[in-house]
């Protein structure tokens, strides 16, 4: 039993990660309709910056993220209005081949400033945890835990209850429309993909704290973002977050399968996947719009 | 043509009549021959781009050593030597791509390995059908030499024996560990270590009660490291990240093993910067460490290595053991092209396959497949933030800190 309340406690703080990745990028996805596969280099932009702040300086990781949040705003914004705003009515192809070309030049930067070493980052407070019986919780997953679900809150209520917010739920809708009601659809733009950007950073801070990072360790985090976000439903922050703690859950006891382990983790996460799209192509918890 | 141009002939034509006068002078008797050129493909982008540095530093040390002695001398003739590099962008299947290349287009003589089992194994099949010999010294998995080629050299100790020091070593510690619980990546090298640990452990003593393989490249691995609560030994059979990712978990989890033990991660200085203090403990299997002692019969002594390497790369601390190896196996084709006095591709493959020479890396000698398992492996621990060797006892310089403390004792 103890092993078990183990799994579903080790499952559902992984999936804290997994949310803070995710709701980045199906914000950038819903409203922009791109698919940015150069998220995952933004996630680890992030965690380099994080990083750096913590070796060079001493500062705690955690008050890095705000850092992180920032700059990676401002990268997005520059990025969405000089680059991908050319092509954001063009086809998806065209979308995928940008993207992931940002991504190559990302990396590579990347590659040039910090080399390929692995870097972690490894406070004093790394490892300890809060022991209930025999059952353990590592408080830097739990604080990750709780840093991505106020991630979500903070850019639910930023889309929800701001001026540009709402001015971004109505480019989403109808981008004509919105147009004809004096949105300037290019600020719009830029501020959502700075959004998600922002979101990306503080993902990469936070896996910096969990695991070691290089320039090329962004790649499965678009991923995985991209079946957090199919798994929860397009649309809603809120869907997000449940997609990304049931991937955390599922990966978790995919893992734990005796005599298999993780071989199997990502079929049953594509095969859920592939289930949802089936028999709820809006997600466990999206909308049609 | 105007007068500065021809000017300016005249002085690349005098520069090139100093150039050659003193090449000439320098050479001893001897003469200079055509340049050797040495092809090797390399992950200088990519996910291998770190271990790929290290393989490329240890090709260009023993490069800069023989062309400081004029080259390699085949019959009295010195061959000067030049390599050259192709980023594979640690794809294997561009790797081969490139390696065809280096032999069709840039005439490459002979072929160094790329990194990785992976990339081996596809650039061994150019290597044998183009009938050029290839000394590697970073591809482990005994399925590249289990094709049965005939072209393909590996330097250094194969996938098997990669944890089979840190058994033995147990086998000898008191009080005696006697549970195992086995991690591994779902990749062929990885596969094989693990397999190594499950079939001799068993003649140890020792019980394999978990065998947990994961996707090569994960690095959320709570799951895996909760399985292995209770054993006395935790051995992982991946590579640096994952290697990191478990030695975390185990920290946040409370696993308290006696032994942890990692096939590729614990050697690299990366390893100690990235944990800290809770790298420490950790064993990590290492074909070569600068603490090993071993009379070499030619190049530089162990010392004398580690010093060159600090002297052309400051900063980064001593060698780790993809260096050496590195190093060793364009040792083990010189000496082959030495011993066949002709660079013909057929008579140098011949003399690497009769080849047993000692070097600083240790003895270099192939057995029928190509792969040498003539050399041990060592076995290193982290004390204090610093690698010492403990086992074996031979080339050891510290005892195993032995059993690793509790995590909330440390």
């Amino acid at each position: 039993m103890a092993a078990f309340v183990q799994l579903v406690i080790l499952g559902l703080l992984e999936g804290g990660v997994y949310v803070a990745v995710g709701v980045g990028f199906g914000l950038v996805w819903g409203v922009l309709n791109v698919v940015n596969l150069a998220h995952g280099a933004l996630v680890i932009v992030g965690g380099y910056i994080t990083w750096q702040l913590f070796t060079a300086f001493g500062v705690d990781p955690f008050l890095t993220l705000p850092v992180d949040a920032v700059a990676l705003f401002a990268l997005g914004y520059a990025l969405q209005r000089g680059v991908i705003n050319r092509i954001i009515r063009a086809p998806l192809l065209f979308t995928f081949l940008l993207t992931f070309g940002i991504n190559l030049v990302i990396v590579n930067i990347l590659l040039l400033i910090f080399g390929s070493d692995f870097r972690s980052v490894t406070p004093t407070f790394s490892g300890q945890g809060l022991e209930l019986g025999s059952v353990v919780i590592p408080y830097v997953r739990l604080t990750t835990l709780g840093a991505a679900i106020l991630l979500s809150a903070g850019l639910a209520l930023i889309l929800n209850k701001t001026r540009i917010g709402l001015a971004i739920h109505a480019t989403a809708a109808d981008r004509d429309a919105a147009q004809l009601v004096g949105i300037d659809l290019r600020h719009a733009y830029a501020i959502t993909f700075g959004l998600g950007a922002a979101c990306a950073g503080v993902a990469g801070g936070l896996i910096a704290m969990n695991q070691a990072i290089t320039p090329t360790a962004g790649e499965p985090y678009t991923l995985q973002a991209f079946v957090v976000v199919i798994l929860g439903g397009l649309g809603r922050v809120s869907a997000t977050v449940v997609g990304g703690l049931a991937f955390g859950l599922v990966e978790a006891f995919g893992q734990s399968i005796p005599g298999s382990g993780s071989v199997f983790a990502n079929a049953i996460a594509f095969g859920l996947m592939v289930l949802v799209l089936v028999t709820r192509p809006q997600g466990l918890m999206g909308r049609l719009h | 043509m105007g007068v500065t141009a021809m000017r300016k002939w005249a002085v690349i034509a005098v520069a090139a009549v100093v150039a050659i006068a003193c090449g000439g002078s320098t050479s001893g008797g001897q003469t200079t021959g055509s340049t050797i050129v040495l092809g090797a493909p390399l992950g200088l982008t990519g996910s291998l781009t770190k271990e790929s540095i290290l393989t490329q530093q240890g090709y260009n040390l023993w490069q800069d050593w023989i062309n400081a002695r004029g080259g390699i001398v085949v019959n009295n003739v010195k061959h000067p030597v030049t390599i050259k590099y192709y980023d594979d962008t640690s794809n294997a299947n561009q790797s081969a791509v490139l390696m065809q290349k280096l032999i069709t287009e840039d005439k490459a003589n002979f072929l160094l390995g790329p990194y990785g089992s992976a990339a081996t194994a596809t650039d061994a099949a150019i290597a044998e059908q183009n009938e050029i010999p290839m000394v590697e010294a970073n591809g482990a998995a005994q399925s590249i030499f289990n094709q049965g080629y005939k072209y393909t050299f590996g330097v250094l100790s194969p996938a098997n024996k990669y944890l089979q020091g840190v058994i033995d070593m147990a086998a000898n510690l008191s009080p005696k560990p006697t549970t195992i619980a086995m991690l591994s990546a779902d990749d062929n090298f990885s596969l094989e270590v693990a397999e190594g640990v499950n079939t001799y452990a068993a003649s140890k003593g020792l019980t394999v009660i978990v065998y947990k393989k994961y996707k090569n490249g994960n690095t959320n691995l709570s799951s895996e490291v909760q399985a292995a609560k209770g054993a006395d030994i935790l051995l992982n059979s991946g590579h640096l990240q994952e290697a990191i990712a478990i030695n975390k978990a185990a920290k946040e989890q409370r696993i308290n093993a006696k032994i942890f033990a990692y096939s590729v991660g614990p050697s690299t200085p990366d390893f100690i910067t990235a944990l800290g203090k809770d790298a420490d403990y950790v064993y990590g299997g290492s074909q070569w460490t600068p603490q090993v002692k071993y009379t070499p019969a030619f190049y530089l002594s162990v010392s004398e290595y580690v010093a060159a390497y600090k002297a052309k790369y400051p900063g980064l601390g001593d060698p780790d053991y993809h260096v050496a190896e590195s190093t060793a196996a364009c040792l083990a084709l010189q000496r082959a092209i030495e011993k066949a006095g002709s660079l013909d591709p057929k008579k140098v493959r011949d003399a690497l396959a009769a080849l047993d020479v000692t070097v600083f890396f240790g003895q270099v000698k192939f057995d029928s497949r190509g792969i040498n398992i003539y050399k041990p492996m060592v076995v290193e621990q982290i004390q204090n933030g610093a690698h010492h060797t403990v086992f074996p006892d031979t080339v050891a310089d510290a005892k195993p800190q032995y059993p690793t403390p509790a995590w909330d004792q440390r």
